[in-house]
C-alpha cells in the first residue's frame, strides 16, 4: 500500500493529517512574524524550556495519580512563563538578552530531565514530546490543537497590522502610541502557544524546522507579509506531508524526517536571491 | 510647543548633554548642527521620550513625526512603500506619497528603493500623520539634488504650520529655512546667522567655541 492509499484508509493517519494541517496553518502564519522580527533564537529557547513543564506534569500525573493533568498543560504553562521572562528581558534588560535566552533554554531542559529521572515508569511519552510523533495524536490532543489554532488565528486576524508595525519599526510604533511592550509580549505568548502545537508534529528539538524554515523560504519570494504567510502555510503543509510520506516509505521517525526534508529544501533555497532591481520603475 | 529646561543626559556614566535649555514655539523651524557625537540625535530621542534626562525637564505639546537618519532595514522584509506609509495613517498615505513624488513607486517593495527614495518614504510616513512637531535627523544625507529640493520645498511649505526640528550638516539650506540655528557639542548654543557662514561652512565647530 502506498502512502496516499494508507492516508485515505487509515484513521490513525487521517488524525495525523488533521493535526498537520492545524499546526501548519498556525506555525506558517506566526512563523512569519518570528522570521521578520528576528526572534528565531528566542523561539528556540521557549521551545526547549517547554520540557520542564512536560516533565513536571508527567511527574505529578504518575506520582500523585493526577490523571487529568495532561503533559500538554504543563507544556503550555512552561512555554508562557518562558515567553514572559524572555519578553521582559528583551524590553528592559537588553544588554544581556542573549545570555538570558541561553539560561532559559538550558534551565528548562535541565528541569525537564530531572523531573523525568524522578518519574516512575519508562518515559516513552517524554521521548515522543522530545522528538515528535504525529502518529501518536489522540482525539483529545486534536481538540486541544484546534482550540489553540483558533486562538492563534483569531489573534493574528485582529492584531496583524499592529504586529506588522512593531516588526517593521518599533520606534515609529511607539511614536504612534501603540503599546509596543504589551504587543511584543503578546506576540511571544502566541509563539509559545504555536510551539506547544508543534510539539506533537516534530517535537521540542525540531520545532524550529516548522516555525522558521518555511517562512524563511517564503520570504525569498514574497514582497508582502500577507503573501509570505500564505506561501509559508502551503510550504509547511507540503513539507509535513512530504516528510510523512518519506518516513512511511523508509520507516524513519516522522518528526525527524519532516525536519530533515524542510532543512534540505531550505539549504537548496539559500542560493536564490530575491529579485529587487526590476521592481522599481 | 517644546520646552527643554536645564537638561543633563549621560549614557553609561559619560555625559552626552549638559545644561541644555531650548524653547521652541509652535510653527518655528529650528536647525541643529555640530560635530559627530555632539548629542544632536540624542536630543531628538529625548524630545520623543525614548530617553529620560538625568536632570532637568522636557515639556512637549503635540503629536510627533520622526524621520530617522539610519533606518535599520532588513533587506528581505516583505513590505510595500504604500504599506510603510499606511501603517502610520491609511487615509493620508496616498496624499503623502504624492507630496514626496513617490506615487509611481507605491507598490514597489520598500527594500528595493535607493537610500534617497527610502528617506522620502520615511518623510511621507511622518507627514501622513499630520504631526504638530516634525523631527528630522539629517533628512538630506543620502539624497540626490532633485530629491533634496523636493524635501526642502516640502519643509518650506510646512513653515508656520508645523514645528520643525532638523538635524543637518547642510548649513546653506539650513540658513535659508531655519528661524534659529543651534550648535550642539555636549552643550547647546544659539548661533547668530552672520557668524554661521564664517565659522561653520567647513565644519569648524571648535573655532566658534573658543
Amino acid at each position: 500500500m502506498n502512502f496516499l492509499e494508507a492516508l485515505l484508509s487509515t484513521p490513525l493517519l487521517q488524525m495525523s493529517f488533521l493535526a498537520i494541517i492545524g499546526t501548519s496553518i498556525a506555525s506558517g502564519t506566526l512563523g512569519c512574524y518570528v522570521v521578520v522580527k528576528r526572534i528565531v533564537s528566542i523561539s528556540g529557547s521557549i521551545a526547549h524550556s517547554v520540557l520542564s513543564g512536560l516533565g513536571c506534569a508527567l511527574f505529578l500525573q504518575r506520582t500523585y495519580g493526577l490523571d487529568w493533568l495532561l503533559p500538554i498543560y504543563g507544556a503550555l504553562v512552561a512555554a508562557i512563563i518562558s515567553a514572559l521572562i524572555i519578553g521582559f528581558v528583551h524590553l528592559y534588560y537588553k544588554q544581556r538578552e542573549d545570555t538570558v535566552i541561553a539560561m532559559v533554554w538550558s534551565i528548562g531542559m535541565a528541569t525537564g530531565v530531572i523531573f523525568a529521572s524522578m518519574t516512575p515508569g519508562f518515559n516513552v511519552e517524554l521521548m515522543n514530546f522530545l522528538l515528535g510523533n504525529v502518529l501518536w495524536v489522540s482525539g483529545t490532543d486534536l481538540i486541544i490543537l484546534l482550540v489553540l489554532d483558533l486562538i492563534i488565528l483569531l489573534s493574528i486576524f485582529i492584531f496583524h497590522k499592529k504586529f506588522l508595525a512593531i516588526c517593521f519599526d518599533e520606534k515609529q510604533a511607539k511614536l504612534q502610541g501603540l503599546p509596543v511592550a504589551r504587543l511584543y509580549i503578546f506576540l511571544l505568548t502566541l509563539v509559545a502557544l504555536s510551539i506547544v502545537l508543534l510539539i506533537h508534529t516534530v517535537g521540542i528539538i525540531l520545532v524550529l524546522s516548522m516555525l522558521a524554515l518555511p517562512p524563511s523560504i517564503a520570504e525569498k519570494f514574497a514582497y508582502r507579509l500577507s503573501t509570505m504567510m500564505v506561501a509559508s502555510v502551503v510550504l509547511n503543509i507540503l513539507f509535513s506531508l512530504g516528510g510523512m510520506a518519506i518516513s512511511y516509505r523508509l520507516n524513519w521517525p516522522v518528526g525527524a524526517t519532516i525536519a530533515l526534508f524542510s532543512g534540505v529544501i531550505y539549504l537548496l533555497s539559500i542560493r536564490f536571491k530575491k529579485p529587487m532591481s526590476s521592481l522599481t520603475p | 510647543m517644546i520646552n527643554v529646561k536645564q537638561l543633563d543626559f549621560a549614557f553609561d556614566g559619560s555625559s552626552i548633554l549638559k545644561d541644555v535649555s531650548i524653547h521652541i514655539e509652535k510653527g518655528e523651524c529650528i536647525a541643529l548642527f555640530g560635530p559627530n557625537g555632539g548629542g544632536k540625535t540624542t536630543l531628538l530621542n529625548l524630545i520623543m521620550g525614548f530617553y529620560k534626562p538625568v536632570r532637568g525637564s522636557i515639556d512637549v505639546k503635540g503629536s510627533i513625526g520622526y524621520v530617522p537618519q539610519n533606518f535599520p532595514l532588513d533587506p528581505l522584509f516583505p513590505i510595500s512603500v504604500l504599506e510603510v506609509v499606511a501603517l502610520a495613517n491609511r487615509e493620508n498615505s496616498r496624499r503623502a506619497l504624492e507630496q514626496m513624488g513617490l506615487s509611481s513607486l507605491k507598490m514597489a517593495p520598500f527594500a528595493a528603493l535607493s537610500g534617497g527614495q527610502r528617506q522620502r518614504v520615511l518623510l511621507a510616513r511622518a507627514l501622513a500623520c499630520d504631526p504638530d512637531i516634525l523631527l528630522l535627523d539629517e533628512p538630506t544625507a543620502n539624497v540626490d539634488v532633485q530629491a533634496k529640493e523636493l524635501i526642502y520645498g516640502c519643509l518650506s511649505a510646512l513653515k508656520g504650520k508645523t514645528t520643525v526640528v532638523m538635524v543637518t550638516h547642510d548649513l546653506q539650506e539650513a540658513e535659508k529655512l531655519a528661524d534659529r540655528l543651534y550648535c550642539i557639542e555636549n552643550q547647546v548654543r544659539e548661533i547668530p546667522r552672520e557668524k554661521l557662514c564664517h565659522h561653520f561652512s567647513q565644519g569648524l565647530y571648535h573655532e566658534e567655541v573658543s
